[in-house]
């Protein structure tokens, strides 16, 4: 098991350099010039030279790239903004923990929302019951989030006046962020529970451990949830990077200093070493998210936990 | 079962502590303290690392200038107690005494030579100095700078009143180093106290100021990106002042009972440009047709809920040297079509209109679009993204573009140099590439001679040529529109849109 997860964590570095040559070269390859952006619209041809020449564009793409590696791998230096000339690493480094805890936090509100209503749906399925909670959930994945967000502002901050509309330090500044977030995805994860717990339903042993006269809570909690739990999981583990990486919107909405709204600043204008840092920070997050996921495969799943063996 | 659910419980309470733990609390902002929210975030608190806006409104707290160009626009003493014009080169500036740097320093004559040079190489604001000759700047005396500039400079004094020119401290940007931008160091009424990026910088009354103290003890810029939950801060007492509110939201402030709209004309127009250089917008009478075609009074309207004005001109009212009695291009389809007919386009002809995705522009492209419908010219819209947009548009890729322009320093030149002067097509600003050899003579005599009846009458005569050779449709001058609560006194507006929050307080 140990050597399983040392092996995974040496594939992370691959990964790390395959996704940075990537979007190094998607980046180099938009058009666009970082120094035109910069500079705006009234640069004079001198100033956009003389920019050009002090951020190092003029050197060809290979051993910008290169440069930039050897830095981060000699150097510990991931650079400064092309923009703002702050440290990429101090910027991510102050920004990282924001959206990851808005991810978490995301992730938090989408199972314990969706988790319990696609079991109720799929023990009650065709019911009143599960017509409604999906109804709800096919509401939730069709509402964009911006216009969720402002909705949940305009009624909890504007109306009832409970919550604050901005900013990520308390707890009541997370709420609504957390829920706007988390509703989109508790649809998809109440669906993927339905269809799952309903799969496990149709199973001999269900049927055997109802025989033996169990209560169906017993059924439902004992038997068939953890069987359900395998194909959740995953889609729990893939909606934690898509929230990572989604959050965008609602940190814009609920002005929360992420890493989202850095990196959708620094696509805009072309700021490429901030988009490399925050891309590699996700990736890697990402990298980490996934083998844990596997790594809880093992502990639900004993047939998984002998493979590794 | 019973254990496993408590387990469970405690597991969650733990991650939400965890979530949440360590952060602290914000103070709820007491009478001397302000939360100001605006939605861009400020590149760099060094006035010689960018040129965006939002730096400059926060720059306007930490630093000083020479010369201040007030709200209305007059050019007053600041750091500089006077100054003289010793010919028509060289200008001799008098510092005021015993002002203190917010490090504790005092500045010199040193300090202001140090920041004109190192202005001067920036690659950000170098173009606002440009004219100065970097080996002319002398040190007189401690407190007496002279310098000239390479050629007659007429808008220099409004030049140095722009806010990237505020002086600096030599000692502080030294130390500084590559960190300055986040440790700035400047004479202002307010000190930098911290800047949590993406989220707020805060600022605290200097106490040593050399003039009229701060009224207030705190002041926090807030960055709100998103325009609706900016409006909704005001509404829900979570900010004090907001900045740049929306034509949509005009109503809604406006209609609130313990909120105070705060409106004025700013220096601003949008335009719509055509490509003088490309096939059929080489020819005038197309151009004049376009202006004849379209109802800006309509656009303005339907697009900024009346909040603006239709643009007569390409200088804003306010602008020093701004033509207010050019003749306005009032819509007549019959007159359009017969100068189309007698350009050869009778039957109209297929174009693009390029904008970028500023929600306004495209609105305005929409309306445009069907309004040239009535005189047979197809309009297909482009939506090109931002760094595209500069870049395209300053290669001369593009046929019609909507774009903007703010003349801030509030003088003529500003606004028509680098618009339409033949030296400047491209990527310094004049993106429709228009010649002409008597606008270029216009513009060089108005920024050379010093002589402001002669300026006044230059800028007239530029302004008459170009509304009649019509390179433009003159679409829009925008305003500044702030929101506060009505407990806040003193907040007045910069028509540049960096606003003086010095005088600024809560009524009692």
């Amino acid at each position: 098991m140990i050597k399983y997860i040392l092996r995974r964590i040496l594939l992370v570095i691959p990964v790390m350099l395959g996704v940075s040559f990537l979007v190094f070269t998607m980046i180099h390859f938009t058009p666009g010039d970082p120094v035109i952006t910069i500079l705006g619209e009234t640069a004079s041809q001198e100033s956009i030279d003389q920019l050009r020449e002090e951020l190092g564009l003029n050197d060809p793409f290979l051993v910008q790239y290169f440069n930039y590696v050897r830095n981060i791998v000699v150097d510990q230096d991931m650079g400064r903004s092309y923009v703002t000339n702050r440290p990429v690493a101090n910027e991510i480094i102050a920004k990282f923990p924001n959206t990851l805890r808005l991810a978490l936090l995301g992730v938090l509100v989408s199972v314990s929302i969706g988790v319990p209503l696609g079991i109720l749906s799929a023990v009650k399925q065709y019911t009143w019951i599960d017509n409604v909670a999906m109804f709800f959930a096919l509401i939730g994945v069709s509402m964009p989030i911006f216009w969720q967000g402002i909705l949940l502002i305009l009624l909890f901050s504007v109306v009832l006046g409970v919550l604050p509309s901005s900013g990520f330090n308390t707890v009541q500044q997370m709420i609504l962020p957390a829920l706007t977030l988390g509703t989109g995805s508790a649809a998809i994860v109440a669906r993927m529970t339905r269809s799952s717990m309903l799969e496990v339903y149709r199973q001999d042993y269900i049927r055997t451990a109802r025989s033996k006269g169990l209560r169906e809570f017993m059924v439902v909690t004992r038997h068939a949830l953890r069987n359900t739990l395998i194909p959740v999981v995953t889609i729990i583990g893939l909606q934690f990077g898509f929230l990572l990486g989604g959050a965008i919107v609602t940190e814009t909405i609920f002005s929360i200093p992420g890493v989202g709204r850095l990196m959708v600043d620094a696509i805009r204008q072309r700021d490429m070493l901030v988009v490399q840092g925050g891309v590699l920070f996700i990736a890697f997050t990402f990298s980490i998210v996934n083998l844990g996921v596997d790594v809880l495969y093992g502990f639900i799943d004993p047939k998984i936990r002998a493979q590794y063996k | 079962m019973k254990k496993k659910s408590a387990i469970l419980i405690s597991l969650i309470l733990i991650f939400g502590l965890l979530v949440a733990g360590c952060a602290p609390s914000t103070p709820d902002p007491g009478r001397d303290s302000i939360v100001v929210a605006m939605g861009g975030n400020p590149v760099t608190l060094d006035p010689h690392g960018s040129n965006d806006q939002a730096s400059s409104r926060v720059h306007r707290q930490i630093y000083e200038t020479l010369i201040y160009q007030t709200e209305e626009l007059e050019l007053v003493p600041a750091l500089a107690e006077s100054w003289t014009q010793v010919d028509e080169l060289t200008f001799e500036f008098k510092l005021k005494a015993g002002v203190k740097f917010h490090n504790g320093e005092t500045l010199t004559a040193n300090d202001v030579k140090f920041t004109l040079e190192r202005a001067l190489a920036s690659a950000f604001i170098g173009h606002i100095v440009g004219p100065i000759d970097a080996a002319s700047i002398t040190v007189v005396d401690d407190l007496t700078i002279r310098f000239s500039t390479t050629q007659p400079f007429a808008p220099m004094l409004t030049h140095l009143a722009h806010p990237a020119m505020a002086i600096l401290n030599e000692k502080a940007v030294t130390e500084g180093g590559e960190d300055y931008g986040t440790n700035p160091v400047g004479t202002g009424p307010f000190k930098f106290v911290s800047w949590d990026f993406d989220e707020k910088v805060t600022l605290e009354r200097f106490d040593d100021f050399h003039g009229t103290k701060a009224l207030l003890r705190e002041v926090v810029f807030r960055i709100i990106p998103d325009n609706t939950v900016r409006t909704v801060q005001l509404e829900t007492g979570e900010a004090d002042i907001i900045y740049d509110i929306q034509p949509t939201d005009v109503s809604r402030v406006d209609a609130a009972p313990n909120l105070t709209l705060v409106r004025d004309a700013n220096l601003s127009v949008t335009y719509i440009g055509f490509n003088v250089d490309k096939a059929p917008f080489n020819d005038v009478r197309v151009r004049q047709a376009i202006n004849l075609a379209v109802d800006m009074e309509a656009v303005v309207n339907a697009v900024y809920a009346g909040v603006g004005s239709p643009a007569k001109g390409p200088l804003g009212p306010n602008v020093f040297g701004a033509n207010m009695d050019l003749e306005g291009w009032d819509r007549d389809l019959d007159t359009a079509r017969a100068l189309l007919a007698e350009a050869g386009f009778a039957d109209g002809f297929t174009t693009t209109l390029w904008t970028n995705d500023n929600l306004q522009r495209v609105q305005i492209a929409e309306i445009v679009q069907n309004q040239l419908a009535d005189v047979g010219i197809t309009v297909e819209i482009v939506e090109v993204e931002w760094t595209k947009y500069l870049a395209d548009t300053a290669a001369g890729l593009h046929d019609m573009f909507i774009l903007g322009w703010t003349t801030v320093t509030a003088d003529a030149d500003y606004g028509l140099y680098a618009l339409f002067h033949s030296s400047a097509v491209g990527t310094p600003g004049n993106r429709t590439f228009y010649r002409n050899a008597r606008v270029d003579e216009l513009l060089d005599l108005g920024r050379t001679t010093t002589d402001q009846a002669a300026r006044l009458a230059a800028y007239r005569e530029a302004q008459e040529i170009i509304r009649n050779e019509a390179p433009w449709v003159f679409t829009w001058n925008g305003e500044n529109i702030s929101g506060t609560q009505s407990n806040v006194t003193g907040f007045k507006q910069h028509p540049a849109g960096h606003h003086n929050l010095a005088g600024v307080s809560f009524a009692p």
